[in-house]
C-alpha cells in the first residue's frame, strides 16, 4: 500500500512539474533588460517577446497573419511573437478582465467601440509615429479620428468595410421585383419573398450582440438622424427612431424567423449563406460566407446601397467599420509591436491579407485598390459592383454613434445590448413601443453618467 | 406472489423508464448523427434522422485545423492533476479532522460546506488578480490551483464521512505494533476508505473537466484552452458551422459517456453516502 | 494519553495543506470582494473610492435586481422540483422492475456526462428555431402550426431551461436515491407485508424514513448548485430574451462585465452569498433534527 501511495504522490508531482513546465510563460526577464537598454534602438535590432491577440479565429486571415509573424521572426531572430485568437465576443470579456487583473497583450485588433473604452481607461499608447511612418496621408482622416484623443491617435485601421443591402437576384427576378431603394419598397419586397421556406429578411436582436442597434441605426442614419444627440445623450424617442423601431418590428412580424430575436451576427448571416433569407444587411463578408455554404448561390447575390426613407432624400451615410489595431500601454516592447504592424501594411503582405476575404476586407490605406496585384483577385473582379457600392458607403458612413466623433457613449450604444433588450421586450412582452424606447433611452443615459 | 396489479404496475414502470431513457439518450444520438452530416444535410431536412451523405469531414476539420485534440489533452491533464492533488490533500485533511480534531471537526466541515456555496462569479475577479500577481495567468497550473480551491473543500467534506466509518480500534492495534501516524494512515486507514476515495476522485474529476467560467477568464492561448472554452469559441467563430460544433461535442462527450458507464457503480451514492454515515 | 502529546505536531501536518488552500483561495477573495462592494471599483479603470454602503443601496433599489432574484428562485425551485420528481420516480421504478435495471440506469445516466457547453450546444441545435429537429418534427406531426421557438419565445424559454436543467440533474438524484433504496433491508418490507401494511404505508413508514437524509442532503447540494449556476443559462440564452431568464449570477455578471461596475457587482454577489447562507442554515437545522431522530 505504501508503494501505491508513493506512486500516487510521485504521479502528482510529475503532473505538477509538467504543468509548471509548459505553464509558466516566462515573459523574458532577460529580454526585458534588453528592451530597457538604449543599445537596441541604436543598432536598430529588435529583441523580446510580444503577444498579439486578434479575432481572426480561423481560415485564410489567420494563416496570413501567422505567416507574416513567422516571416517577421525569421527577419528578427530575437523576436518572438505569440498569437492568441478569440472570437469577437470572447475578446471583449478577455481584455476587460485582463485589464482588471493586469493581463493584456502587447498588441491587438479591436472594434472601434472598444477603442474608446480602452483609451478612456488609459490602456493604450499613441501610434502617431507609426502612422507617420506608414504615411499619414494614406489613411482616411475619418478613420484615424476614430482613435483620436487630445490630438493623439491611439489606433490605426487595418481594414475597412461598410454595411450595405444584400439581395438574391434570382428571387427578386422570379417575383418580378426590382431592387428596392426605399424602406417602403424594401418591406414590400421582403414580405413578397417570404414564402417556400425562405424568409424575406431576418431581423436579429440577440442581446449578446449589436445587431438590433445596427439595424435601427441604418434606418435612423439614412433618414439623416442619429441615435445620439449633439450633447451625447441617447435618443431613441425621436420621431425618426420610433418610426425605425416600428419599421423593424413590422419586418420581424412579417418576414423574419421568430428565432431571430436571439440572433447574433453569425446566426443572422448564416441564414443568408444558406439561402434561407432573400435580403440581408452586411458588408462584403457576405460573399465568402455564401461561397463556403452554398457555392451555387454565389452568382445570384449582389448588393445595393441601404434603402432611404424617400427616393429623393440625400444619400446620408450609415455604418462604416474601420477595424483598428492598437498597442497596449502595458507592453514592454512597443517598438516591436509597431515594427510588426508596419510590416502588415507592406504592400505585398497587405494585399495577401485582404485577399483572404476579398471584398469583405477593403483597404484602409490608399495606393492598394488600384494596383494590378489587388485587382487580379477573381472575387474582386466578379463583384466589382459590390466593391463600388461598399466603398461609396464606406466613405460616407461612420461607426455607430460616431457621427458626433468617437465617444464612450457611442461604444455603450453597441456594447450593452440595451437596444436589443428593448426590441426583445416589445416583441416578447408586448410592451408599448414608445414606453420601451423611453425606458431604454433612460437606461442608456443613466449608464452614460458612469462616464466622467 | 406477483399479482395482476403488480404486473400492470411493472408495465407502467417499463413504459415510464423507456420514455425517460429515450429523452436522456436522444441528445447524444443526435449529436453523433449530426457530426457525420454535411452542412447541406444539416439544414436542408432537419427531421431526417440518418445522414444522406456520410462524412467524417467535420471531425477531420475539428482535429486537424482547429487543434481540438490538443484541447482535449489540456482538459485531461488539468482534470487529472486537480484530482490527484485534491485527493492527496483532502484525504489527509479528512483523516486529520476525524482523528485529531473531533470537536473542531464538525465546525470545520460546516465551514467547508459553506465554501461550496460561494458563487463562482464572486471569485472570478479576485482570482484573476491573485493569479496575475503570482504570474500564473494563462498557465495550466494556475487553473489547477483555482480548481483545487473549490474541489478540496468539497472533497474533504465528502471524505470526512467515510473516514468516520473506520473504527479506532484497528488503528490503535497498529500503533501498538509501532506504526506512526503516517504509516497508520497509509497502511491501515486508506485501504478501508478506498471506495469513498474513488467516488470523491470521480466527482472532482468531473467538476474540473466540466468547468467553464474560470478557464474562459484565465486561459488565453489557443493551445492551452480547455475543451469547454474551445467549444465556446467555435460558436463565435467566423463561420457558424453546426457540423463542426457537433463533431467537437461528440469528441468531448463520447469519452465522458463511456467513462461514466464504466464507473457508474462506483459513483452510485458516493455523493451523499459518506456524509450520511 | 501520553502518545497524543508526543505526536501533537503531526496532526497539524494532516490538515495544513487543506487549510492553506481554503484560506488563501477562498477567504482572501471573499474579503476582497466584501471590500470592493463598498467602493466604486470599476472593471477597467484604475482609481476607485470608498463609498460605504452606497452600492448596496443602489442594488436594493434596482427593480431588475428583484426581478433577477425572483427569476432565480423560480429557476431553483422549478429545477429542483423537477429533478427530484423525475430522479425519485425513476429510482423507484428501476428499483421495482426485474428486467433491464442496468440498461435503464446506464442510459439515464448519460446526461450527467455532458459538460455545460455541450449541453448548451446540443440543445441549442436540437431546438434551433429554423433547422432544429424538435420544432420541425412538431410541425410535421401537425402538433404546431408554425415552428415553436423554445429558446426565444418568452412564454417557453423559461420552461425550456428548466426542462434542460432537469434533464441534466435528474440522473444524479436518481443514482443517489437508487443506492439509498438498495440499502433498505428487504425484511422490513416483508415484515410490514405480514402485518398487512399497504404499499403506500410501506412507502411512508419504511422507504421515506430510510432515504430522507440522503434526499435532504441532495436537496441542499443541488439548491446551492442550481442557484449559483451560471454556465447553463449564460450559454443557452445569455439571460434573454428581454431578461426573461436573467438569474442572479447572470445579473451580477452583467453588472461586472458589461456595465463594468465591479463594486456594485460585488455587492450583488455578497447579497447572494448572504441569502444562500440563510437557506443553508435552515436546511442543516432540519437535517440535523432528522439525524437526531434517527439515532
Amino acid at each position: 500500500m505504501r508503494r501505491k501511495l508513493a506512486i500516487l504522490l510521485a504521479g502528482t508531482m510529475i503532473a505538477t512539474t509538467i504543468l509548471a513546465g509548459c505553464g509558466s510563460k516566462d515573459k523574458g526577464s532577460a529580454s526585458q533588460e534588453a528592451s530597457n537598454g538604449t543599445t537596441e534602438e541604436e543598432s536598430g535590432k529588435l529583441e523580446g517577446d510580444i503577444t498579439f491577440w486578434h479575432s481572426f479565429t480561423q481560415g485564410p486571415r489567420l494563416e496570413v497573419i501567422q505567416e507574416t509573424a513567422d516571416q517577421f521572426m525569421k527577419d528578427n531572430l530575437d523576436v518572438k511573437i505569440t498569437i492568441e485568437t478569440f472570437s469577437w465576443g470572447d475578446f471583449y470579456t478577455k481584455w476587460t478582465t485582463g485589464l482588471a487583473s493586469g493581463n493584456v497583450p502587447d498588441m491587438s485588433t479591436a472594434l472601434p467601440g472598444h477603442v474608446v473604452e480602452m483609451m478612456d481607461s488609459e490602456a493604450l499608447v499613441p501610434v502617431d509615429d507609426l502612422i507617420d511612418d506608414i504615411g499619414r496621408d494614406k489613411f482616411s482622416e475619418a478613420a484615424l479620428s476614430e482613435g483620436e484623443k487630445d490630438g493623439a491617435c491611439y489606433s490605426l485601421p487595418l481594414y475597412s468595410h461598410a454595411q450595405v443591402m444584400w439581395y438574391r437576384k434570382d428571387l427578386l427576378e422570379a417575383a418580378g421585383l426590382s431592387v428596392p431603394t426605399t424602406w417602403a419598397e424594401f418591406a414590400e419586397a421582403a414580405k413578397a419573398l417570404t414564402k417556400d421556406g425562405v424568409y424575406g429578411c431576418s431581423f436579429p436582436c440577440g442581446s449578446n450582440d449589436l445587431m438590433g442597434t445596427r439595424f435601427l441605426n441604418f434606418y435612423v442614419r439614412r433618414g439623416g438622424g442619429s441615435l445620439l444627440t449633439d450633447d451625447l445623450k441617447a435618443d431613441l424617442t425621436s420621431d425618426l427612431a420610433i418610426e425605425g423601431i416600428n419599421y423593424w418590428l413590422d419586418i420581424y412580424e412579417n418576414c423574419s424567423p421568430k428565432d431571430s430575436v436571439n440572433y447574433a451576427v453569425l446566426d443572422q448571416a448564416n441564414l443568408f449563406y444558406q439561402g434561407k433569407t432573400a435580403f440581408d444587411f452586411n458588408s462584403g463578408f457576405q460573399i465568402g460566407g455564401v461561397e463556403t455554404n452554398s457555392p451555387d448561390l454565389v452568382d445570384q447575390i449582389d448588393c445595393a446601397p441601404l434603402p432611404k426613407i424617400n427616393a429623393d432624400d440625400p444619400d446620408h451615410g450609415a455604418e462604416t467599420s474601420n477595424i483598428p489595431m492598437v498597442v497596449w500601454n502595458n507592453s514592454e516592447h512597443q517598438d516591436i509591436c509597431k515594427a510588426f504592424i508596419k510590416k502588415l501594411y507592406e504592400k505585398d503582405t497587405y494585399i495577401k491579407f485582404l485577399d483572404a476575404t476579398p471584398v469583405g476586407m477593403l483597404p484602409s490605406i490608399t495606393g492598394i485598390s488600384d494596383t494590378p496585384e489587388y485587382q487580379k483577385n477573381e472575387t474582386v473582379q466578379k463583384f466589382s459592383n459590390a466593391v463600388e457600392v461598399i466603398t461609396d458607403a464606406m466613405n460616407k458612413g461612420t461607426a455607430i454613434g460616431y457621427e458626433h466623433g468617437p465617444s464612450v457613449q457611442a461604444g455603450f450604444l453597441t456594447s450593452q445590448g440595451i437596444i436589443e433588450s428593448m426590441f426583445q421586450d416589445i416583441i416578447t412582452n408586448g410592451t408599448d413601443v414608445e414606453e420601451a424606447a423611453k425606458a431604454a433611452e433612460d437606461k442608456l443615459n443613466e449608464l452614460f453618467l458612469t462616464v466622467q | 406472489m406477483t399479482t395482476r396489479r403488480d404486473k400492470i404496475g411493472n408495465v407502467f414502470c417499463h413504459i415510464y423508464l423507456i420514455i425517460l431513457a429515450v429523452v436522456a439518450f436522444f441528445p447524444l444520438v443526435w449529436v453523433l448523427l449530426c457530426s457525420v452530416k454535411t452542412s447541406g444535410d444539416l439544414t436542408a431536412n432537419p427531421t431526417r434522422i440518418l445522414p444522406k451523405h456520410f462524412t467524417l469531414e467535420n471531425f477531420l476539420h475539428v482535429i486537424n485545423e482547429l487543434g481540438f485534440a490538443e484541447n482535449i489533452a489540456n482538459s485531461l491533464l488539468i482534470a487529472i492533476s486537480t484530482t490527484c492533488i485534491a485527493i492527496v490533500i483532502s484525504s489527509m485533511a479528512a483523516y486529520g479532522i476525524v482523528r485529531f480534531f473531533p470537536k473542531l471537526g464538525s465546525i470545520m466541515s460546516k465551514v467547508l460546506v459553506t465554501t461550496y456555496m460561494f458563487p463562482p462569479i464572486l471569485l472570478a475577479i479576485p482570482y484573476s488578480m491573485v493569479m496575475a500577481k503570482a504570474g500564473l495567468v494563462n498557465t495550466r497550473i494556475g487553473l489547477v490551483i483555482v480548481y483545487l480551491s473549490f474541489s478540496v473543500p468539497y472533497a474533504v467534506w465528502m471524505l470526512v464521512g467515510f473516514f468516520k466509518t473506520v473504527p479506532i480500534g484497528i488503528e490503535e492495534a497498529a500503533r501498538v505494533d509501532g506504526a506512526n501516524k503516517l504509516q497508520t494512515f497509509v497502511q491501515i486507514v486508506l485501504p478501508l476508505v478506498m471506495p469513498g476515495i474513488v467516488a470523491t476522485a470521480i466527482y472532482t474529476f468531473i467538476n474540473a473537466w466540466n468547468e467553464f467560467l474560470y478557464s474562459l477568464i484565465l486561459i488565453n492561448s489557443t493551445e492551452k484552452m480547455t475543451v469547454s472554452v474551445a467549444l465556446k469559441s467555435l460558436q463565435g467563430a467566423e463561420i457558424l458551422n453546426w457540423g463542426d460544433m457537433m463533431a467537437a461535442s461528440a469528441l468531448v462527450v463520447v469519452p465522458s459517456v463511456v467513462f461514466f458507464m464504466f464507473i457508474q457503480n462506483k459513483i452510485a451514492g458516493g455523493m451523499t453516502e459518506g456524509a450520511v454515515k | 494519553m501520553k502518545r497524543k502529546v508526543k505526536f501533537d505536531y503531526a496532526r497539524w501536518i494532516f490538515v495544513l495543506p487543506a487549510l492553506v488552500i481554503v484560506g488563501a483561495l477562498l477567504i482572501y477573495p471573499i474579503f476582497s470582494s466584501l471590500y470592493y462592494s463598498m467602493t466604486t471599483k470599476h472593471l477597467i479603470r484604475a482609481s476607485y473610492d470608498f463609498i460605504g454602503v452606497d452600492n448596496y443601496k443602489a442594488v436594493l433599489s434596482d427593480s431588475n435586481f428583484y426581478k433577477a432574484f425572483f427569476t432565480s428562485i423560480l429557476w431553483t425551485v422549478g429545477s429542483l422540483f423537477g429533478q427530484l420528481f423525475i430522479g425519485f420516480t425513476a429510482a423507484l421504478a428501476i428499483n421495482r422492475v426485474n428486467m433491464g435495471k442496468g440498461v435503464y440506469r446506464t442510459l439515464m445516466i448519460i446526461p450527467w456526462a455532458f459538460p455545460s457547453i455541450v449541453i448548451a450546444l446540443s440543445w441549442k441545435w436540437i431546438l434551433n428555431g429554423v433547422s432544429g429537429f424538435v420544432p420541425n418534427l412538431l410541425v410535421q406531426l401537425g402538433i404546431c402550426s408554425e415552428l415553436p421557438q423554445f429558446l426565444s419565445d418568452s412564454g417557453l424559454v423559461f420552461l425550456t431551461l428548466i426542462f434542460i436543467n432537469v434533464w441534466f440533474g435528474a440522473p444524479m438524484i436518481m443514482v443517489n436515491v437508487l443506492s439509498a433504496l438498495q440499502t433498505i433491508p428487504q425484511e422490513q418490507y416483508e415484515a410490514a407485508q405480514i402485518d398487512g401494511a399497504s404499499k403506500v404505508q410501506q412507502f411512508w413508514y419504511i422507504t421515506v424514513p430510510h432515504i430522507k437524509i440522503v434526499v435532504g442532503l441532495l436537496v441542499v447540494l443541488r439548491t446551492i448548485w442550481v442557484f449559483n449556476n451560471f454556465d447553463i443559462i449564460y450559454l443557452l440564452t445569455g439571460g434573454g430574451p428581454a431578461n426573461a431568464t436573467t438569474t442572479m449570477p447572470i445579473y451580477a455578471y452583467n453588472m461586472g462585465w458589461n456595465t463594468k461596475l465591479l463594486g456594485r457587482s460585488s455587492a450583488v454577489t455578497m447579497l447572494l452569498l448572504a441569502f444562500l447562507l440563510m437557506i443553508c442554515v435552515v436546511y442543516f437545522t432540519i437535517i440535523g433534527k432528522w439525524e437526531k431522530e434517527d439515532k
